[in-house]
């Protein structure tokens, strides 16, 4: 019996390492789609259900779970007016409104940050290493601003899911550029944010996003958790840009002009 | 706000536990639900494993109603962990070997013993979440994956007599 105990454990973190490698294809957001159906439903009737999906899932991906579903029609009478008050009150738009995501950035609109910048504010598992043990490590490929030289200090984080450049001394103060592989079913960082502090830049061809002023930034686990390190306000601004295999993030007192010439020298 | 922090979560759990590419429609329909009945979860419990409930739910209903099964094996991820690169040394290619035996067996379990293994291992539930997740008792989540771990073993680990050759 002692080895069947021994083997259990043995198995049992096998299976949560192996949950970690199991193959799920990215998600959809489905902020719209969901908000649209309630808003659809509550403030139209039944009668749009239909059409309000259409819009968003494509004609015959929903048409088969709706003829099978016959107990609906009394439930949205009751729970009609309930959604009214959802739609119409700040707390429940806030719930599924003003959320955007880019790159593996999930921005939403929030309150004006409180707090004074936090100088810390390390991220999971942050180990500091040269430039070639990062490469190696990291699970896309790390992108040099050439413009800034090499990074005074490299870090790896969170298992190599986050690389971090760090540059002390630039002609525009010290400059930090996060790196992470830009797929589209994860979210790295949660930023809360004035959405009007948003501009719409493009870097060597591609979207990128200009954030002016300091912001809330958290980071987000594999699991799509908030992580236990605390959020830390940025300092200056941020420039976000995407290569499409590796999305950068560079924050810092930074003017737009040079950020964006720091951007497109990234190799 | 939640449906973007939560979509991730519950997309993975459809996904895992059978829903195939129809998992978006089966999140969407999880939060439509969930927004629906907002008045009935308020009491203090915390908002992840009662949606996840109602994916469960969801893509319970949806395999009944698709019949066929095929595509729904999970799979191992292509890309590969960092470190593991040409020079991956002889063991990570045997844990590689065995992960690949794991997924296989996961793979064969019936249905209710695979759900549970889905939910504690894979989507990381505690015990007591997974029986609320799950609509089940948390007696069943117990004997369940006691069940599935022992016939994981049964297909993983060769009697010691069935390694002889016969002949």
């Amino acid at each position: 019996m002692a080895d069947q105990t021994g083997w259990w454990s043995a198995v049992e973190s096998e299976l949560r390492a192996l949950g970690h490698e199991l193959e799920v294809p990215p998600a959809s957001d489905l902020t719209a789609a969901v908000r649209q159906r309630l808003e659809g439903q509550g403030l139209q009737g039944k009668r749009l259900k239909g059409q309000a999906v259409r819009r968003h899932q494509g004609p015959d991906r929903w048409t088969g779970l709706f003829g099978r579903r016959r107990g609906w029609r009394p439930v949205l009478v009751v729970v009609a007016a309930f959604l009214v008050v959802l739609i119409a009150t700040p707390q429940g738009r806030a719930a599924i409104a003003h959320v955007f995501r880019f790159a593996g950035v999930e921005l939403r609109q929030g309150p004006e940050p409180s707090r004074s910048p936090a100088g810390g504010g390390s991220l999971p598992g942050e180990r500091p290493m040269s430039l070639e043990q990062a490469r190696r490590q990291a699970a896309f490929p790390i992108l040099v601003p050439t413009v800034l030289g090499r990074p005074g200090r490299v870090l790896v984080s969170d298992g190599g899911r986050v690389v971090s450049l760090v540059y002390d001394h630039t002609p525009h103060g010290p400059v930090r550029v996060d790196e992470f592989a830009g797929r589209p079913d994860q979210i790295y960082f949660e930023k809360i944010l004035h959405l009007a502090s948003i501009t719409e830049v493009r870097v060597n061809g591609t979207r990128g996003l200009w954030i002016k002023g300091p912001h809330e930034v958290v980071y987000i686990t594999r699991e799509g958790m908030t992580t236990t390190a605390p959020a830390r306000l940025t300092t200056g601004n941020t420039l976000i840009w995407s290569t499409g295999q590796v999305t950068l993030r560079l924050e810092g007192n930074v003017g737009k002009a040079a950020a964006l010439s720091i951007a497109s020298s990234a190799r | 706000m939640l449906v973007a922090r939560y979509t991730l979560r519950a997309h993975r759990a459809a996904y895992l536990l059978g829903a195939g590419e129809e998992s978006d429609d089966v999140v969407q329909e999880a939060f439509v639900k969930a927004f629906q009945h907002l008045s009935r979860f308020r009491t203090g419990e915390p908002f992840g494993p009662w949606l996840l409930r109602i994916v469960t739910n969801e893509t319970r209903n949806l395999v009944r109603s698709r019949r066929r099964r095929a595509g729904l094996a999970l799979r191992l991820g292509t890309a590969e962990p960092a470190g593991t690169a040409a020079d991956a040394p002889a063991d990570e290619v045997l844990a590689a070997e065995r992960r690949t035996r794991l997924v296989a067996a996961v793979n064969t379990l019936p249905a209710r013993e695979r759900q549970v293994l889905v939910c504690r291992y894979f989507l990381e539930l505690s015990e007591a979440e997974t029986a609320q997740v799950l609509a089940c008792p948390l007696g069943s989540v117990k004997s369940r994956t006691s069940r599935a771990l022992n016939r994981l073993r049964g297909l993983l680990v060769p009697a010691p007599e069935s390694r002889v050759p016969s002949g």
